[in-house]
């Protein structure tokens, strides 16, 4: 009886060590994968910025397989993106890391892929409701975003309080909508009580079409003071609206920039504070954690842990911002002013 | 009677027409929107028409041959982008260097087009739909996904969406608008008072007989899409100018809306008909409906392309339904007191 026990004890007792070292799983160089970096189009300055971060982890895994960099084209995103997708599966790439911008559109061709055995990782923007995607990386908490631009918008508006509008990139855009909505609930905390939100408006992450609603939601709201814009397109284009309206003094721009683009926003007070998380180490920590869940180092499940090269150790965990589905977290915020932009512009 | 008819050819009528309703527009947004007529309307909308003004009277060069040019967003685009580049490497470029260099880069687009077209004979709607991917994708692969930055950009070329040739109280008309009408008065003398303008009509109404008489058919649908990319190329500069911030994105969407301008502004799609100051008026009318409904809250994002849809519809049916019939009374009438 006793010895009974014991027989189905000791691989129990096997797998907790077995676990419990594949916690502080460190990466095994130099496997073969095929790896695919999908940003959500071609062309914009931070996914370019991903994919030097994902490069870099391709080098110093010494992977001997290939690292693509394959987006879209503009016009043609939710589509492209889907093809893209396809195409891989159908390559037999050995896994794809996605920002998506397709919402739920993504699901069928992401379960396709899975089903031949490919790893799916998102990051940046993830599958809304989760399906067909392994894990997500997460540039920063969700929720936290929503906070950073609450207290932004504080901060920029005032203690006396005021009127603000979000210009977001495009409806379709499943982080930026996440972020809106983290600010709205944010907002409800007693110490925002006046500054009110009025509008939301779409720019679609095109200059003029942003150039456009920064330049309608002042006609539309005469007492606007703040317009708040979490996209890196739409923020340089609502700061160039306003300076050539020559309303700076009155209306001012926030939300996430890159340094580079808006350091001249920041000197002139058009847009005294924006804030961003380095998309290099993002592209980094996404290829580190497709390298090992596709050469099945890790599993990815909630509660195993990584090293992620320079950027230390990294746990899996369940997504409190969606309903179902796992992330990586890697955090954290930067916010640029006066002080740190001219710096971080270079 | 008769010689109202007379005076009143079908395209004049279909420019009063269109003058109407942009006036009927006017009202009927400042009865549902507060503070709408006002000075910063007109500064707003005739800076946004000063750029979708000269597209589309590129598009209407086209277009009167028969013709149409899908590509001149991606022109559009990549004009901006490179234009924006060169200014922020060396920003010692003069404005006239830059102005020209944006023109060239078009032409240059353009004669591509214009040969496809003319000397292959493929399809301009093949070929244009071609060219607009194939001038995309060179802008994305030469933008290295870089932006152009007003950081970069000389003082010059982003004090000059502010610049105003005339003022009055709060209305401003600006440099822009002025070069706009420019271009204006100088197609519409090329059109009416040249024999390149009227071979351009007789190309498009009827390019068997145009051929018959000895006209060099190819040779003005090229020419046709050379003055388009250029056209486009000028676009492009002022662009930049009013955008600053130019993407790989930059000038998409702008295609149909020229085709837009150019149909509800009275010029047949079919070629040989329509005017450069039907065209601008149309131009008028796509930006003034776009600002306004922005600002108008009941409508959504998504109903203000179909807008744009049904109008583009609706100004085509009326050509051939009403329009036609208009045509075909007015020449009955004529001949009659003639015979």
């Amino acid at each position: 009886m006793f010895y009974r026990k014991m027989i189905t004890l000791v691989p129990l007792f096997a797998m907790l060590i077995g676990s419990m070292a594949m916690g502080h799983t460190i990466a095994n160089k130099g496997q073969r994968a095929d790896l695919v970096l999908m940003p959500k189009f071609l062309g914009i300055l931070v996914f370019d910025q991903a994919n030097k971060g994902a490069k870099e982890a391709h080098s110093e895994l010494k992977n001997p397989g290939k690292l693509l960099f394959l987006g879209p084209t503009p016009e043609n995103s939710v589509a492209g993106q889907i093809e893209i997708l396809t195409t891989a599966t159908t390559q037999g790439q050995d896994g794809i890391m996605i920002s998506n911008n397709a919402g739920d559109q993504i699901v069928p061709a992401a379960r396709k892929a899975r089903a031949k055995g490919m790893t799916v990782v998102t990051w940046d923007s993830p599958i809304p409701s989760s399906d067909g995607e392994q894990l997500f990386i997460a540039q920063v908490d969700f929720n936290e975003t929503g906070t950073v631009m609450a207290d932004m918008a504080l901060r920029i508006i005032g203690p006396s309080g005021g009127e603000f509008a979000v210009l977001s990139a495009s409806p379709d855009a499943s982080n930026q909508n996440a972020w809106n909505a983290a600010m709205k609930e944010a907002l409800k905390a007693p110490k925002y009580s006046k500054i009110k939100l009025v509008d939301l408006v779409f720019g679609d992450d095109q200059s003029e079409k942003s150039y456009n609603q920064a330049l309608a939601l002042l006609d539309k709201h005469p007492n606007l003071k703040l317009i708040m814009a979490p996209t890196t397109v739409g923020i340089a284009a609502a700061a160039k609206a306003m300076q050539d309206e020559g309303l700076c003094d009155k209306v001012k721009v926030s939300g996430l920039g890159l340094p580079a683009e808006m350091v001249s926003y920041t000197m002139n007070g058009c847009a005294p504070e924006f804030a961003l998380w380095s998309f290099v180490d993002l592209g980094y920590l996404s290829y580190y954690a497709t390298y090992l869940l596709a050469t099945k180092q890790i599993e990815g499940i909630a509660g195993e842990t990584f090293k992620a090269g320079r950027l230390g150790y990294y746990t899996i965990e369940k997504d409190p911002t969606r309903d179902k589905g796992l992330r990586v977290m890697m955090g954290p915020f930067t916010v640029y002013n006066k002080d740190n932009v001219e710096a971080s512009a270079k | 009677m008769n010689d109202l008819l007379r005076k009143l050819r079908p395209e004049r009528l279909r420019e009063l027409v269109l003058l109407l309703l942009i006036l009927v527009v006017l009202i009927f947004f400042s009865t549902v929107i507060e503070h709408y007529l006002n000075a910063r309307l007109f500064n707003r909308v005739s800076t946004s028409v000063a750029i979708l003004g000269v597209l589309a009277i590129a598009q209407t060069l086209v277009i009167l041959t028969r013709n149409i040019d899908l590509s001149v967003g991606s022109m559009v685009g990549f004009t901006a982008y490179f234009v924006g580049q060169q200014l922020s490497q060396n920003n010692e470029i003069t404005p006239l260097v830059a102005i020209l260099m944006a023109i060239g880069v078009g032409a240059l687009m353009g004669s591509f087009n214009g040969f496809l077209v003319a000397v292959c004979r493929i399809p301009a709607i093949i070929v244009t739909l071609g060219t607009m991917a194939l001038y995309r994708t060179l802008l994305v692969e030469y933008s290295d996904a870089q932006t152009v930055l007003t950081v970069n950009l000389p003082k010059w070329l982003l004090d000059l969406p502010r610049v105003n040739v005339l003022s009055y109280e709060r209305l401003n008309l600006r440099l822009m608008v002025a070069g706009m009408f420019i271009v204006v008065i100088l197609f519409q003398l090329i059109l009416r008072n040249t024999s390149f303008g009227r071979k351009l009509y007789a190309v498009g109404s009827n390019p068997e007989a145009a051929r018959n008489s000895g006209f060099p058919n190819q040779k003005i649908i090229f020419t046709a899409f050379v003055l388009c990319g250029s056209l486009a190329g000028l676009t492009g500069f002022m662009f930049l100018a009013r955008f600053g911030n130019i993407t790989v994105v930059a000038g998409s969407g702008l295609e149909l809306k020229s085709v837009a301008a150019v149909v509800v502004g009275g010029v047949n799609i079919f070629g040989g008909s329509g005017s450069i100051f039907g065209a601008v008026l149309g131009a008028v009318m796509i930006d003034l409906l776009e600002n306004s409904l922005i600002r108008w809250l009941q409508i959504s994002e998504f109903w203000r392309d179909a807008m744009l849809g049904i109008l583009i519809l609706t100004s085509v049916a009326t050509d051939s339904v009403i329009m036609k019939r208009f045509r075909n009374y007015r020449l009955k009438k004529l001949s009659q007191t003639n015979s």
